[in-house]
C-alpha cells in the first residue's frame, strides 16, 4: 500500500513535470479588496406599543406568569415538554384566550454542539412544542410566532461547568408586557 | 491530482476489508514520504521598504498548508542561485529537494513592485515554469498566492487556491458580530457587515460577486444577500417565523433555503431576485442545511427523521430521497466537492465532534480532524483543503484549515479573535 501511494504520488510529479520551460508574460492580478465602509444592520427593529386591551397588570402581576418561570428546559437533542411545565403554560394560555390583543414570541434555544443551522432548527423544534401546548389551551396561532435563536447565546464552556442544560431552553416572550 | 486523490481513495476501498479502518488510512497517507519536497529560497530583494511580507514566506506557507508538499529547511544553505545555470544540483538532491523556486523582487516607482521567479526540477536539472507578476506594493501578497497558484498547478495539474477569498464571521462575547472577508489565509480582512445580533451561514454566490448570509437583526433569523463590490445588500427572506441555510444553485439563479412559519424547519427554493417560494420536501422531522450537488440536480440535506441527525439526499428529477450517511449516529452539516464526488460533513465519533469526508463512489468514510469540537468545515473550491473551526483551549473558536489527505492542519493567523461560521469563495479569472 506505502508503495503504491508513493508511486502514485511519483507518477502524478513525472507526468506533470515533463515539458520544457513555459515563459509567461507578466500577469494582471485580482484588484485589491475595495476599501469598504462596512455597512451596519437594522439592529433591534420592531414596533412596540401599549393598550389597555393588553391587560398588563394581570401580566405583570400573576406569579405564574412571571419572567423567572418563562423558561422550558429540555434534554440533549429532546424536544418534549415536561409536564411539569405545563401548569406555567396553561396559565399564558389563559392569559393569551383572555387578551386577544396580546402576541407572544417563543424564542427556541440549544446548547452549544453541533452545528448553529441544525441547532437552530432545534430549538425551532423546541419552540414549537411549546406553542403546541398552548394550542392545546385553546390558544390560536395567530397570537404566536416561533422563532429560534439556536444555539448563537448558547455558553461555549458548559460542558466544563455542567451547565449545559440552562442552554436547553425556550423562552416565552410578549410583544409588549 | 485529481488522479491522485483517486487513487488514495481507490487504494482505501481496495486495500483495507473493513469500513473502519480510517485510522489506519491516516497513517498510510502519513509521513513526508507522500509530499513532494521542496525549497523556496529567500528571494533577493532591491529596494524594499521596511516591514513589507516576503514573497518567498508566502509561498512557503501557501505549499506547506496544502498539505501535498514538504518545504524543506532553506537556513544554513549558503548558495543562493539566480537561475538553474548557478544551482548546486548535488547539493539539493542530497537534502532531498526535487523543486527549488527562485526569484527576486524589485521595489519600482509609483508604489509598484515587480516579482520574477522560477520554479526548478532538481532531477531534470532545468527550469520548468518561470514568470513575472507587476503589481501595487500593498499587493505582494497576492503576488506571492499567484506564483503559489501557478506552482500548484505545474505540481499537480489541479488549480492552486491561494488567491482566493474566504468569509466568516468574528464575535465579541454576546454584543458584537461582524461579517469579514479575507485572503484564504485569513490576512488583508475587511468587513461587510457589522451587528449586535448574530451572523451566520454565509455562503459566496458562484461567481463570487455576493455573499448570502443568516442575521439575527430582525430579532429572529432572516436572509440578506450583499454584493461584495457595493456593500449593497437586499432582504432576500423575512417570512414568519426562521428564515436560514441559504445555499446557492450552481447556475446561481436559485437558493435552497430554510424557512419554518410557525412549525419546524422545511427546505424551500427562492428565485435569486427573492421571487418564486416553493416547498421542496415535506417533513415532520427537522430537514436543513441544504447544499447542492455540482450538477444542480440534487440537494443534500440534514434530517433526523431516523432519530439522529443524518444526511440524505433529494432528486429535484425524480423525487426520490435516499439516505447517505450511516456510519455512527450524529452526522450532519453536508457539502460537496466542485466535482461532485466527495461529500464533507460533521460527525460525532466516541463523543468528539469530527470533519468527516466520504467518497460517493465507494461510501468510504474519512475522519480528517481529531475533535473534540470540530465544526463548520468547507470545501476549498479545488477540493483539496477545507476550512474549518475548533475550540481552544480558551472559551473561543477559531479557524483552520485541513488538507485532503489530512496531513495538514494549520490556524489561521487570527489572533485572539473569535471566529465562526467560514465559508471559502470561488476560482476567479
Amino acid at each position: 500500500m506505502k508503495k503504491s501511494i508513493l508511486l502514485a504520488t511519483f507518477l502524478g510529479v513525472l507526468v506533470a513535470g515533463c515539458s520544457s520551460t513555459e515563459l509567461q508574460e507578466s500577469q494582471p492580478l485580482n484588484p485589491p479588496q475595495p476599501e469598504l465602509q462596512s455597512m451596519q444592520a437594522d439592529d433591534n427593529q420592531g414596533t412596540a406599543y401599549t393598550s389597555p386591551d393588553l391587560n398588563l397588570l394581570e401580566l405583570r402581576g400573576n406569579p405564574l406568569l412571571a419572567k423567572d418561570k418563562r423558561g422550558i428546559y429540555f434534554d440533549f437533542n429532546k424536544y418534549v415538554v415536561k409536564p411539569e411545565y405545563m401548569e406555567v403554560i396553561q396559565a399564558h394560555a389563559k392569559y393569551l384566550n383572555e387578551t386577544p390583543a396580546a402576541n407572544m414570541k417563543i424564542q427556541g434555544n440549544t446548547d452549544y454542539r453541533g452545528s448553529h443551522e441544525y441547532n437552530l432548527s432545534l430549538g425551532q423544534k423546541r419552540a414549537v412544542a411549546v406553542k403546541e401546548a398552548l394550542n392545546s389551551f385553546g390558544v390560536d396561532d395567530s397570537q404566536i410566532e416561533t422563532v429560534s435563536y439556536g444555539k448563537e447565546y448558547a455558553n461555549l464552556d458548559c460542558v466544563e461547568q455542567n451547565s449545559c442544560g440552562e442552554d436547553r431552553r425556550a423562552d416565552i416572550v410578549y410583544t409588549v408586557e | 491530482m485529481t488522479k491522485l486523490l483517486y487513487i488514495i481513495f481507490a487504494g482505501i476501498f481496495f486495500f483495507s476489508s473493513s469500513i473502519s479502518h480510517a485510522l489506519e488510512v491516516i497513517e498510510i497517507l502519513g509521513g513526508k514520504a507522500n509530499q513532494i519536497p521542496i525549497a523556496v529560497m529567500p528571494f533577493k530583494s532591491f529596494g524594499a521598504p521596511k516591514n513589507i511580507a516576503k514573497v518567498n514566506t508566502v509561498i512557503k506557507s501557501d505549499l506547506s498548508r496544502s498539505g501535498l508538499f514538504y518545504a524543506l529547511d532553506t537556513r544554513g544553505v549558503s548558495a543562493s542561485p539566480n537561475s538553474d545555470k548557478e544551482v548546486n544540483f548535488s547539493q539539493w538532491k542530497s537534502l532531498e529537494a526535487q523543486f527549488l523556486i527562485i526569484g527576486r523582487v524589485d521595489f519600482l516607482k509609483k508604489e509598484k513592485v515587480k516579482v520574477s521567479w522560477s520554479l526548478i526540477d532538481i532531477y531534470k536539472q532545468q527550469t520548468i515554469l518561470s514568470g513575472e507578476y507587476v503589481g501595487k506594493k500593498t499587493q505582494i501578497r497576492a503576488i506571492g498566492h499567484k506564483v503559489s497558484d501557478k506552482v500548484y498547478e505545474r505540481l499537480t495539474g489541479s488549480k492552486g487556491v491561494f488567491h482566493t477569498k474566504i468569509a466568516f464571521v468574528e464575535k465579541y462575547n454576546n454584543e458584537k458580530y461582524k461579517l469579514n472577508i479575507a485572503d484564504y489565509d485569513g490576512y488583508n480582512i475587511t468587513s461587510l457587515l457589522d451587528s449586535k445580533m448574530p451572523i451566520i451561514s454565509p455562503r459566496w454566490s458562484p461567481d463570487g460577486e455576493k455573499i448570502a448570509y443568516v442575521s439575527f437583526e430582525k430579532e429572529k433569523p432572516v436572509i440578506y444577500i450583499q454584493e461584495i463590490a457595493t456593500g449593497k445588500r437586499k432582504l432576500l427572506a423575512n417570512f414568519k417565523g426562521n428564515n436560514s441555510a441559504p445555499a446557492w444553485s450552481p447556475d446561481g439563479k436559485k437558493l435552497a433555503i430554510v424557512l419554518t412559519y410557525n412549525a419546524n424547519s422545511q427546505i424551500y427554493l427562492i428565485n435569486a431576485d427573492g421571487s418564486d417560494v416553493t416547498r421542496l420536501v415535506r417533513s415532520r422531522s427537522i430537514t436543513t442545511e441544504p447544499a447542492w450537488s455540482p450538477d444542480g440536480k440534487e440537494i443534500y440535506y440534514t434530517s433526523n427523521q431516523g432519530g439522529g441527525p443524518q444526511i440524505y439526499k433529494y432528486n429535484l428529477d425524480s423525487s426520490e430521497i435516499s439516505r447517505v450517511t450511516f456510519e455512527g449516529k450524529y452526522n450532519l452539516y453536508p457539502s460537496l466537492s466542485y466535482d461532485g464526488k466527495l461529500l464533507l460533513y460533521l460527525t460525532q465519533d466516541q463523543g468528539k465532534f469530527k470533519v468527516a469526508v466520504q467518497n460517493l463512489l465507494s461510501n468510504q468514510v474519512l475522519k480528517l480532524t481529531k475533535g473534540p469540537l470540530d465544526e463548520a468545515p468547507a470545501f476549498a473550491p479545488n477540493g483539496h483543503m477545507i476550512l474549518f473551526v475548533y475550540k481552544d483551549y480558551g472559551k473561543t473558536t477559531k479557524i483552520g484549515t485541513v488538507s485532503i489527505n489530512g496531513l495538514k492542519i494549520d490556524p489561521l493567523p487570527l489572533g485572539n479573535k473569535q471566529v465562526q461560521e467560514p465559508a471559502w469563495g470561488p476560482i476567479k479569472n
